[in-house]
């Protein structure tokens, strides 16, 4: 854990430097009328302060008995990574293929290629019911405007 | 108005019937995300929240409040069964209640969570009746520092109680804060941190963030560790409790009742925090702690109500100060305002159909999941069955149309997948989601009321130290702060997660 507490507290000191030097643009105002600089400069310093102090404290610890655990087990990590890939593409594709399309090729690829591969059939139905039926009651019954894409559903 | 004629509002209002039946779908949702593990009552309210916009606010708040409650009586069925806990509020729950349905005694673990979890709902109901109304008059006299100091200790309390480290802690709450900060300063009209993006202009969005932190990363976590769910195969049976477990039991479910509903009201507390007090309250009280974690019923008889009570005095705060004690009121908040409702001391003499319909849904609501959770409880087993490889799409695809829906934005569906991948990489350095939160959504409050009383006073940070209730609030919020520093009281009390 003492090593990653020293990466992530670096960058937590970086960011409050961005916060630092982007709230420094706006005006700060005074004590007496704080203008809109004031908080976040304020939370940037803050920031800065206590990862400074989280750093040192993971610096000066003796390193933990617990057995540190990869925090990126690879096995798993392409998962994780085509997931991640998979809702992007959808966030970028739902509104040119439509709710319907892109929703129903999102399904069939995390059941294929998630956590334990379906058989196509299992996939390929599941998908259609679930996706025909979150537009019914969503789009139908709720009302919710789901986008409709190219082919107009 | 006294006592009785606020009473019969309270019940003519959850008796209209489109208010009982959201009443009874809301209890039904929470039973079942309860259930579920990997999607809790955080992730389903705002899921469901654009659905609401067409509901009348007192019947969409009377839905969302039985999502909330409901999933703590779901929540104990999973820690039961399957030592996983279905919400954080029910992590305690397993230490005892598996053992027990290890030991064959499933049926009486289940049978006393939902009676406990009754019984607690109930008096906190009967509490929250005596004890809101006053304080709302108290509230009233309140103005901005007592406000800040509120928050403030608010926040403190929550950082203080993380399970993790505490600078840690601290830290995400200024990333809240700052967070909380992004989009059109509402003062001077002045742009902060959008780089002219147009959606960044109206501030981040509290859904995309908390769909992100709670719903995608819970879920990225899952398919990164693949726990392995495995039922205790057992007959469920005898689910009402012997006299003798009554007899071990009713002190706890009181104790429990008790201390969640204290906890419950204060800022920053919440049910998760509420377990696991009341699992150590009944270590202490128990004339043989040693059976604790081999199956003492009254190991799942104090947290499960105190969860409980504490899920539903968390509704005080918000509906008296206009201030979410946690996340789920946090998003609430949020409805209210969209529902073009003002939180805050005003809201009872204002809209006394939403506070007294709020309160009546909660009797009628717990009598409804005792039903829902004694008698149904095979259904909910079998639901448990749905293998997480086949669950999981699902899931993801929940949060993909809740946050599309809000404001029709891809861009918010972006946000959100960025938030979930921050979320899971939080969990894993060990730092905790639920200040950030809270920060994110007490930012705009705060601020506000930080600048008005720094206008009030000219520029003085004293004005906080020298009116009274701000005093009291701030002493309190500074000693939790050192606390920790000096030494004998370094250690604090064990929350798995807190929301």
């Amino acid at each position: 854990m003492r090593r990653y507490d020293q990466m992530s507290s670096l960058v937590w000191l970086a960011f409050a430097i961005y916060i630092c030097i982007e709230s420094g643009r706006l005006s700060f105002g005074s004590f007496h009328n704080p203008g809109p600089g004031f908080l976040p400069l304020l939370v940037g310093i803050f920031l800065g302060i206590f990862s400074i102090i989280a750093f040192l404290q993971a610096f000066l610890s003796k390193e933990t008995e617990e057995i540190v655990q990869s925090w990126y087990p690879k096995k798993r990590w392409k998962k994780l990574i085509w997931v991640l890939v998979a809702m992007f593409a959808y966030a970028f594709c739902l509104e040119i293929l439509g709710f319907l399309v892109s929703t129903f090729l999102l399904l069939v690829f995390l059941l294929r290629a998630g956590m334990e591969p379906q058989r196509w059939l299992v996939a390929i139905g599941g998908s259609a019911i679930a996706s025909i039926s979150s537009y019914a009651v969503f789009e139908l019954w709720l009302k919710t405007q789901l986008p409709k894409g190219f082919l107009g559903f | 108005m006294d006592l009785f004629s606020n009473l019969s509002l309270a019940f003519s209002v959850i008796f209209q019937w489109n208010n009982l039946l959201f009443c009874f779908i809301g209890c039904v949702i929470g039973t079942l995300i309860g259930v579920l593990p990997g999607i809790g009552p955080v992730a389903t309210i705002s899921l469901l929240l654009p659905s609401t916009f067409r509901m009348s606010p007192v019947t969409a708040i009377i839905m969302l409040a039985g999502i909330y409650y409901g999933a703590m009586y779901g929540g104990s069925t999973t820690s039961i069964l399957v030592n996983i806990p279905g919400e954080s509020a029910s992590v305690v729950t397993c230490l005892d209640g598996y053992q027990m349905a290890r030991q064959g005694r499933a049926g009486p673990a289940l049978g006393i969570a939902a009676f406990g979890s009754f019984i607690a709902g109930t008096v906190a109901t009967i509490l929250i009746m005596l004890v809101a109304p006053p304080l709302a008059m108290i509230a009233l006299k309140f103005g901005p520092p007592e406000y800040f100091s509120l928050m403030f200790l608010g926040l403190t309390l929550l950082i203080y109680l993380a399970s993790g480290s505490m600078i840690k802690a601290l830290m995400t709450a200024c990333v809240g804060i700052f967070l909380g900060t992004i989009g059109t300063d509402t003062i001077s009209g002045i742009e902060r941190f959008t780089y002219r993006n147009y959606t960044l202009m109206d501030g981040i969005g509290l859904i995309p963030v908390i769909m992100g932190l709670f719903g995608i990363s819970e879920v990225l976590l899952n398919i990164d560790e693949a726990s392995k769910q495995e039922i205790y195969k057992t007959r469920i049976s005898n689910l009402l409790p012997t006299l003798r477990d009554w007899k071990d039991s009713i002190l706890s479910i009181l104790r429990g009742t008790f201390l969640g509903f204290f906890l419950g009201i204060l800022p920053g507390g919440g049910a998760t925090i509420a377990s696991f007090g009341a699992y150590a309250v009944e270590k202490r009280f128990s004339k043989h702690p040693e059976k604790f974690g081999s199956g003492a019923i009254e190991g799942v008889a104090g947290p499960e109500s105190a969860n409980n009570a504490a899920s539903q005095a968390s509704f005080i705060p918000l509906l008296t100060l206009g201030i979410p004690a946690n996340v789920v009121m946090a998003i609430l908040l949020g409805a209210l305002m969209i529902y073009n409702i003002k939180p805050g001391p005003l809201l009872i003499k204002q809209h006394p159909d939403l506070f007294w319909g709020v309160v009546g849904s909660m009797y009628i609501g717990n009598v409804m999941l005792l039903i829902l959770n004694v008698p149904l409880i095979g259904v909910w087993v079998k639901i448990l069955k749905i293998p997480y490889p086949i669950l999981f799409p699902l899931i993801l695809l929940f949060c993909l149309i809740g946050v599309y829906s809000v404001n029709n934005s891809v861009v918010e569906i972006t946000i959100m997948i960025i938030f979930g991948i921050v979320g899971y990489l939080m969990k894993k350095f060990k730092y905790e989601a639920a200040p950030l939160i809270l920060a994110f959504v007490l930012s705009p409050l705060l601020e506000n009321a930080l600048r008005q009383s720094l206008l009030m006073s000219h520029g003085s940070f004293s004005i906080f130290f020298t009116r009274p209730i701000s005093l009291i609030l701030m002493v309190v919020a500074i000693l939790l702060l050192i606390l920790p520093l000096i030494p004998g009281f370094e250690k604090r009390p064990k929350g798995e997660e807190i929301d």
